[in-house]
């Protein structure tokens, strides 16, 4: 489910692609932009496209600055939405890596650990995340916590399985070498499979996150009316079209920021594997 | 070893059933917050037809058929067609990378704009979350097959579509493949949330239902129904795909 950590990958390997730098590269793209938008805009004018289904562009300029000014629905700015839609993200994400990541080391280590919880997990995994919605509802009521259950346990499966793998695909070299020169225990695992293991662990928490995003907008669509989910269904149900547009248009931008914020994270924490596990993604 | 790695497996599962079973029966001791697997079991059949149970699987399944089945056709269409003629990529690239941020969830509300609530709309989520993930995978095969591969075969005189078909394409198809499953599994995640905000038929539709109605029992028994027909759909295609590519092309 790596939708958005995708982005920037394919960004970078399309930028290493063109190694000689092509005018056409730029300026194709930005002719074929500002046409389609021109024809939206023209075709609205015209009357040809109704303003319920794709409001012209103008408009949704317009929608924009409403609803950073304004908010939508009435007070709500964006800036609250935008919010607390990454509140719950982060809460639900964090809580998840912190459980997934020691419970995956422990598991990756121990074949009879691994061979006992793999039909679990890849049982867990396979529930789509949103179907736990209405359980959530009954455990923990409508409010933040059913929000970032559901998001903890897409992203607890999807990070548990990737640092399992991660710890598996260790050099059991590296191990017998560290363990020859009596290093065992948490020493171990703190210095030599841990770092060892962290390229692809990072990989997972990035697809983990990609999936947490995924789960929110879909979670914020039913029962609240705040968050960016909400935000772009309750428009839709009083014909804002305009606002649900801008909505996506936003959630599109916090989706590609938060992928090119852990792509920079990773380059800085992880200099000499940055390329490889985006390969791996 | 291979063989009790399988039975390590099975007591796993069979662990947390007998886990869950104890606890919701003598630690919870209600069905409305917690029921064990077969108190969820028994209100499901008490409640639902086996005629009913499958006319919600078919129509979750329709529809992931169809949406995928034109996902799949024009993302690898398009992201071959791109992949091996630069100037179309320029044009359809834009496009892709501008709108793939957005999570296929966040299209449900534009998608009833434009389609109305019946299937139409969820087809089109579905669709376009196969889209994005085969079109990415074929486009980026394409331009990763080295180019020896390419030189080589011009030398013995292949070119143009024979080039496209019989050394490029191929050369891809891991790649083709990979984005296949991908955008397969991600289907089955929207299925379900596209069926939970409007529908009144399919699995995630009988989780909410099930749920307004007040039968605990059979919305649990719903959500693992999903995650089997999940399961065993993911390696049917996982098997179909070995089949059609040989074991080189699926991976």
């Amino acid at each position: 489910m790596s939708v958005i950590p995708d982005t920037v990958a394919v960004a970078r390997a399309s930028a290493r692609t063109r190694a000689a730098r092509d005018w056409r590269d730029l300026v194709y793209p930005a002719v074929a932009i500002a046409v389609l938008l021109a024809a939206w805009q023209g075709a609205s004018v015209a009357g040809w496209l109704r303003p319920v289904q794709f409001p012209p562009p103008t408009r949704l300029a317009t929608s924009f600055v409403e609803l950073v000014t304004e908010g939508y629905p009435e007070g709500i700015a964006l800036f609250t939405h935008v919010a607390i839609t990454l509140q719950r993200i982060l809460l639900g994400y964090a809580i998840a890596v912190a459980l997934a990541v020691p419970l995956g080391l422990v598991v990756g280590r121990s074949p009879a650990l691994d061979a006992l919880t793999d039909p679990v997990a890849s049982f867990a995994r396979s529930i789509a995340t949103l179907s736990l919605l209405p359980l959530a509802v009954v455990w923990f009521g409508t409010g933040e916590a059913a929000k970032v259950f559901l998001i903890g346990y897409g992203c607890f499966w999807v990070m548990f399985s990737n640092v399992v793998a991660a710890v598996k695909s260790v050099d059991p070299t590296l191990v017998q070498a560290a363990r020859t020169m009596d290093v065992a225990g948490t020493a171990l695992f703190r210095q030599v499979v841990l770092p060892a293991a962290l390229p692809r662990i990072f990989s997972g928490a990035r697809v983990a996150l990609g999936v947490g995003f995924m789960v929110i907008v879909g979670a914020e669509m039913i029962g609240t009316i705040r968050g960016l989910g909400a935000l772009i269904m309750e428009a839709r149900t009083f014909y804002r079209t305009d606002i649900t547009m801008v909505g996506m248009a936003v959630i599109g931008v916090l989706g590609f920021a938060i992928a090119w914020g852990l792509e920079r994270l990773e380059a800085k924490w992880l200099p000499w594997q940055a390329r490889e596990s985006r390969r791996g993604a | 070893m291979k063989v009790s790695r399988k039975a390590l497996g099975i007591a796993g599962a069979a662990g947390v059933l007998v886990a869950w079973e104890l606890s919701a029966r003598f630690l919870w001791r209600d069905a409305q917050v917690l029921p064990s697997p077969t108190q969820a079991i028994a209100s499901a059949a008490s409640v639902l037809t086996f005629r009913e149970l499958a006319e919600h699987v078919g129509a979750s399944l329709w529809r992931i058929a169809a949406g995928f089945a034109l996902g799949a056709a024009a993302g690898t269409l398009l992201g071959v067609a791109s992949g091996w003629y630069v100037p179309l990529a320029r044009f359809v690239r834009p496009f892709v990378e501008i709108l793939r941020p957005i999570p296929p969830l966040a299209w449900i509300p534009i998608a009833i704009v434009w389609f109305g609530i019946g299937e139409a709309s969820k087809v089109f989520v579905i669709f376009l979350g196969a889209f994005f993930p085969i079109f990415t995978n074929a486009w980026r095969g394409m331009r990763s097959i080295p180019p020896v591969l390419l030189a080589a075969a011009r030398t013995m005189d292949v070119d143009g579509p024979a080039l496209l078909f019989k050394v490029a394409i191929p050369a891809a198809l891991p790649d083709i493949s990979t984005g296949l499953r991908v955008g397969f599994g991600l289907s089955f995640g929207i299925l379900v949330a596209a069926e939970l905000i409007a529908a009144e038929r399919g699995m995630g539709f009988l989780v909410m239902n099930s749920r307004m109605l007040g039968q605990l029992g059979v919305a649990v028994f719903a959500i693992l129904l999903i995650g089997v027909v999940t399961l065993v759909a993911d390696g049917a295609l996982a098997f179909g795909l070995k089949k059609l590519l040989g074991p080189r092309g699926a991976r």
